[in-house]
């Protein structure tokens, strides 16, 4: 009309009402919590910043750091071994993984770790030597299972059981064929297992390890209840000697926040990397399966 | 007498639950026969081929392979099943070329023709690579080598199947219907590696839809129907001049 070439004007994306009314309501919302954490004095942000590094938190953060990679990698290589044994073709192993699935699945992780941290209650001694005969040494259990042993023990369990349905899931992604090719060239079952089968499942069990990692790092909040001081329970130690219950909780969310979020960019990455190769594993994908593992699958 | 490379079947039978697919098949091949089997599909040609290197199991009758009782070994009044090891020794000396190809995705063409050598028979892995790239040149491969299956074409993909079969030196290779997922262009390349073998003397059983592969290379044929043999003779002369009725409007169809 006023001269302008039609063939080169912009087209404008439609925006619905609904849009308009989001945006307002989102603004208003946001705008409305921000300024009441802001100016509402008793989150003490002053508090929050002065113990955000402090040295007990930090140290705190390492043990839940530390709790994270030992019970992941422990759970892993456990969670494969129940897997192979839950594919197993021989009734009673099958079974026995099921069993173990079943159990430390089917029970909270919180009542799993206040088991294992009183098992001297069921057990005061261990004993470790041939069954019905008096060779052996006997152990105190209290003295073996202190609260950090109990935490690694219940969170690896636990995840074992997580670990073994996701790689049993892997494994029965592969295709029945590729079973058949290799058992026509004469393949041993453990054979099959490392080149045919592990290698084609990891593309479905990489990314939903990382997952489990992420969920793992969170989970392990729950040892506090067994005094490991862990973030919370760091922070929970000084809200009970300071009353700053609220800045404290504050801190420790934060950490557990940024660390989630360090961890959500590779894990995302590895998703893309995975999403679209079920059927070929090209060569960048092969390097990632080697390097990845570090605190994840391995 | 040397039995390598033959194959002897008597009364072989087969059922999945209430199913029979293999009725009393007899079965004689002799060393360096090309044996093609044709037939509808579930005529049960897939599974009596699949019985000869132990994917399936026969439920009775007499099955030997290069010689050998396959799978089990013969007591007085039974058959017993062979420790694993046994059989995948006896699995090494057959091999097998699929339908969907069945490369290993993880592992280049190269890799995937070394694997029966380097992880099966423990072989030397430079001589492997050596012998692989020689068998992946024979099948008009050379240069593909370092390809991974999803960079290659189906026909590619089933040549380097049979380039993988070729390099655990069986005495006997099984092609089950390996034209079948291929292009209608593809099929010729993989139908012609298939004739250089047959020239040097394998012992090939064929279960295939291409009847002019059949009449071309074929020494004997047999023809399936729901689980029985109906026909079997000289390729060329059931071919031409089938003498069961049912054979008659099979061949009638397909040609």
């Amino acid at each position: 009309m006023n001269g302008m070439d039609a063939t080169l004007k912009p087209r404008i994306r439609r925006r619905s009402t609904f849009e308009y009314v989001a945006w307002v309501l989102c603004i208003v919302l946001g705008l409305g919590i921000l300024a009441s954490v802001a100016t509402n004095p008793n989150f003490k942000w002053d508090v929050v910043a002065k113990y955000f590094t402090h040295e007990a938190i930090l140290r705190g953060l390492m043990l839940t750091i530390f709790l994270t990679v030992a019970s992941m990698v422990l759970g892993t290589l456990l969670g494969l071994v129940i897997a192979i044994m839950r594919s197993s073709k021989i009734k009673p192993i099958a079974a026995t993984a099921g069993l173990f699935i079943t159990l430390f699945r089917g029970t909270p992780v919180l009542v799993q770790l206040i088991f294992w941290f009183n098992i001297a209650a069921l057990y005061p001694n261990l004993t470790i030597g041939i069954p019905f005969t008096n060779i052996g040494t006997a152990i105190d259990t209290n003295a073996l299972m202190g609260p950090i042993t109990a935490a690694l023990i219940g969170l690896t369990l636990n995840e074992a059981a997580y670990m073994a349905e996701i790689i049993r899931g892997g494994f029965s992604s592969v295709g029945k064929g590729q079973i058949e090719a290799a058992d026509s060239l004469g393949m041993s079952a453990s054979m099959k297992m490392r080149k045919v089968i592990i290698p084609q499942a990891m593309p479905s069990i990489i990314p939903a390890t990382g997952n489990q990692v992420i969920g793992m790092f969170k989970e392990t909040s729950l040892v506090s209840v067994l005094g490991v001081a862990e973030l919370l329970q760091s922070a929970q130690l000084i809200y009970a000697r300071t009353y700053e219950t609220i800045p404290l909780l504050i801190v420790a969310s934060l950490w557990y926040l940024v660390m989630t979020l360090l961890l959500s960019y590779p894990q995302s990455k590895l998703e893309q990397k995975y999403s679209h190769t079920s059927v070929r594993v090209p060569r960048k994908a092969r390097k990632v399966t080697l390097t990845a593992p570090e605190g994840i699958a391995r | 007498m040397n039995a390598d490379g033959t194959i002897h079947a008597r009364r072989i039978r087969k059922s999945f639950g209430p199913k029979t697919v293999l009725h009393d098949i007899d079965l004689d091949i002799a060393s360096g026969e090309i044996c093609c089997i044709i037939g509808p599909s579930g005529s049960g040609k897939s599974t009596l081929l699949r019985c000869i290197n132990g994917l399936e199991t026969v439920d009775s009758g007499v099955l030997k392979v290069n010689g050998d009782d396959f799978g089990y070994y013969e007591t007085e009044n039974a058959y017993h099943a062979l420790p694993p090891r046994k059989l995948a020794e006896q699995r090494t000396r057959v091999g097998m070329v699929f339908q969907q190809f069945n490369l290993f995705p993880n592992m280049t063409a190269r890799q995937n023709v070394m694997s029966g050598p380097v992880l099966v028979k423990g072989a030397d892995k430079k001589q492997s690579a050596k012998r692989a790239q020689e068998l992946l040149t024979s099948v008009g491969l050379g240069a593909f080598g370092d390809r991974y299956p999803a960079e290659l074409s189906g026909g590619q993909q089933q040549r380097v199947a049979i380039a993988r079969s070729l390099a655990m030196d069986p005495e006997i290779i099984l092609f089950d219907e390996p034209t079948s997922a291929l292009d209608p262009e593809k099929v010729g390349e993989v139908l012609s590696v298939m004739q250089d073998l047959a020239k040097k003397g394998m012992t090939m059983v064929v279960v295939t839809h291409e009847m002019g592969f059949a009449r071309e290379v074929a020494d004997t044929l047999l023809f399936m129907d729901e689980g029985f043999v109906v026909e079997r003779g000289d390729a060329r002369e059931i071919l031409t001049d089938p003498k069961e009725p049912r054979t008659q409007t099979f061949l009638k169809q397909v040609l």
